[in-house]
């Protein structure tokens, strides 16, 4: 039986074979299929080309049952491949020292033409005020044309994925597992979004890949080799997001970091990389002006207009307004800075919060909303 | 208790054999916490003779529950039924039993299995993925049944000592209780005694808001996103803060700190 090209170059990436044996493969035969049928002949001289490169499992599913099964997932799941030999393989990614000679997606291709890509980057398991930051950060670019990159994980990267969605760009998702699953599985309906909103979801990782540990740390390089600059969000000194920093420093792209809070240990990640020289912006506009990206005179009028439009109405509202803008306070410290009794401080703080004016934060904390 | 509330209150507990020999009818409200390995049979009522559970025996009285989401989730949804309708049916082979539960609940949790979750003075530990595990014990409907949800931060050793004069806990006891009095002379012509169980009917007769109150709580519910059962919720507690006042009409500075009882859902459970 046959199998198109897809099918072949599915069998090709699912035996992750180093890059440095299989780009010169792909150069030499030129197509997935043409490893195949050398692969299958016995005597041809890939058996010696492979020595001493893990191919286990090159041999464990070189047969029509596998294939098949590779074939159906790409039908399945409309995964697309698009390989180092063609013409639209995006430019950036053949720049940088290690690049994945397949990729898989789904979505909008046309995505990595994009002039203005960013990728955003950090923890899991972040901060309140770090996720608004993400969110904040990602829709003001996404307003001014930037796509936004990042790798569809929890924390940092959903909310930065969602900011782009809201401002309007089409944004990718660089995943680390085969693109049949989607992990995490509750980022399902985020990942349904992107596509329909004309992203892009990558991997380098084959249809039926699971999501191992070691996927991640590798499908950093890509995330980082598909744009520029790279923004840090909030990271520990040991997580995943610092490595793609490190693949970005490599490839010689431009990093900010954001100024989390000192304290924090959450935000570790980001003050080493300040002191260690890494750009310094506190909005969106900081990083637009640097790149030489702000053309967009919408942007800001927007951004003129916003703060003014919503005002204290009563001086109960302006009291509680006043002492929130020296930055976020807790419940207790809100009674003791305004002087209220507790039964109108409450009932302030509501008809702010419905008035989008404040926003609760976990801790039965308040802050005012900057967007 | 009122008269009828012993006699009921009593009756449950004379069956499960918890009343001391020789004591006449039960005078205090009974209190109850089941420890969070409690099984669905022990918290509901069961057993080869029906016999009640723990909700029935805080019936008219309160059902303490510590670690909420360490309870198993079957025992968890079970208290949604006695909840809404302050009844239980037990049924067994070889009998059936109708037992009235009409408790206040009282819950207690941390917001992430290692507590320190939005602390300003402890960084968490928990995975996003703990935590999701850990709130997806508490179902939607029955957070939806809980109308007072207030979040209390750790307070620092130091401030212990030089906190500033509160009202001592006998002046908000005596405030309780003569808001409790308001309550019952208001509804002494209705089957019910408080708030808490005012029907849909009588939300509309004893709950009544002038326009701006109403408006400020519509506004709310869409800006919230509050169910129809939150709405109705507010309404009742919104009373009660008047209540505790001592006013008799419903002013929005009442709806709103009502309002403000309810955030936490809209934080935790997004």
């Amino acid at each position: 039986m046959k199998f198109d090209e897809r099918t072949y170059a599915a069998w090709l990436a699912f035996a992750e074979i180093p890059y440095d044996s299989l780009i010169p493969l792909i150069h030499q035969i030129k197509s997935a299929e043409g490893i195949y049928s050398e692969f299958k002949k016995s005597g041809s001289h890939l058996h010696e080309f492979i020595q001493g490169v893990p191919h286990e499992r090159l041999v464990s599913t070189a047969d029509e049952d596998s294939l098949s099964a590779f074939h159906r997932m790409l039908q399945d799941h409309d995964i697309q491949v698009l390989t180092i030999l063609e013409e639209s393989y995006p430019h950036c990614l053949r720049e940088i020292s290690d690049p994945p000679a397949i990729l898989f997606y789904q979505g909008n291709l046309s995505c990595l033409k994009f002039p203005r890509k960013a990728a955003m980057v950090g923890s899991r398991a972040a901060s309140y005020a770090g996720l608004k930051a993400a969110h904040k950060i990602a829709a003001e670019l996404s307003r001014n044309g930037v796509s936004i990159i990042s790798g569809l994980a929890y924390g940092i990267d959903t909310e930065s994925h969602l900011g782009c969605l809201d401002g309007g760009s089409p944004t990718i998702a660089v995943m680390g597992c085969g693109l049949d699953q989607t992990y995490p599985s509750r980022n399902d309906p985020l990942k349904k979004q992107i596509l329909s909103k004309d992203g892009l979801i990558l991997s380098e990782y084959a249809p039926g890949a699971k999501p191992i540990g070691h996927h991640f740390p590798y499908r950093n390089r890509i995330i980082s080799g598909l744009c520029d600059p790279v923004i840090l969000v909030e990271a520990r000194i040991r997580s995943g997001s610092m490595t793609t920093i490190s693949h970005a420093l490599k490839q010689g792209k431009e990093v900010y970091a954001y100024p989390g809070d000192p304290l924090s240990q959450l935000c570790e990640g980001n003050h080493l990389l300040l002191r260690e020289g890494a750009h310094y912006f506190t909005e969106a506009r900081d990083i637009l002006s640097d790149m030489n990206w702000l053309d967009n005179i919408q942007y800001v009028r927007q951004n003129n207009v916003c703060p003014s439009m919503k005002l204290p109405e009563s001086p109960s509202e302006l009291a509680v307004y006043k002492a929130l803008e020296k930055g976020d306070l807790g419940f207790d410290e809100l009674l003791k800075a305004t002087g209220m009794a507790s039964s109108e401080l409450l009932s302030t703080l509501t008809v702010l919060q419905i008035r989008k004016m404040i926003d609760p934060l976990p801790g039965k904390r308040y802050q005012i909303r900057n967007d | 208790m009122t008269f009828e509330e012993s006699l009921e209150t009593t009756r449950i507990h004379s069956i499960c054999g918890r009343l001391a020999p020789g004591s006449g009818l039960m005078v205090t409200r009974p209190f109850s916490s089941p420890h969070h390995s409690s099984s669905v049979i022990s918290l509901i009522g069961g057993g080869p003779n029906a016999k009640p559970g723990e909700v029935s025996a805080a019936h008219n009285g309160v059902l303490f529950l510590d670690e909420l989401p360490e309870f198993s989730r079957g025992a968890l949804e079970a208290l949604r039924q006695p909840l809404e309708d302050g009844t239980v049916s037990v049924a067994r082979i070889r009998h059936q039993a109708q037992y009235q539960s009409s408790f206040m609940l009282i819950a207690a949790m941390n917001p992430c299995p290692c507590g320190y979750f939005g602390s300003t003075t402890h960084t968490c530990r928990c995975s996003p993925q703990e935590i999701r595990r850990y709130l997806d014990k508490i179902s939607g409907p029955l957070l939806d049944r809980i109308d007072l949800q207030i979040e209390v931060d750790a307070v620092p050793v130091q401030e212990i000592n030089n906190s500033s004069p509160a009202e001592s806990s006998a002046q908000v006891a005596a405030r309780v209780a003569a808001a409790r009095m308001l309550q019952q002379d208001r509804y002494r012509n209705e089957t019910f005694h408080c708030n808490a169980q005012l029907s849909n009917s009588a939300l509309r007769k004893y709950c009544a808001l002038n326009t701006e109150t109403a408006d400020l709580l519509n506004a709310a519910v869409e800006s919230m996103h509050l169910s129809m059962r939150a709405y109705n919720r507010i309404l009742k507690t919104a009373r009660t803060v008047a209540d505790l006042e001592g006013a008799d009409n419903i002013s929005s500075a009442h709806v709103a700190e009502a309002i403000q009882y309810r955030e936490l859902d809209q934080k935790y459970w997004r």
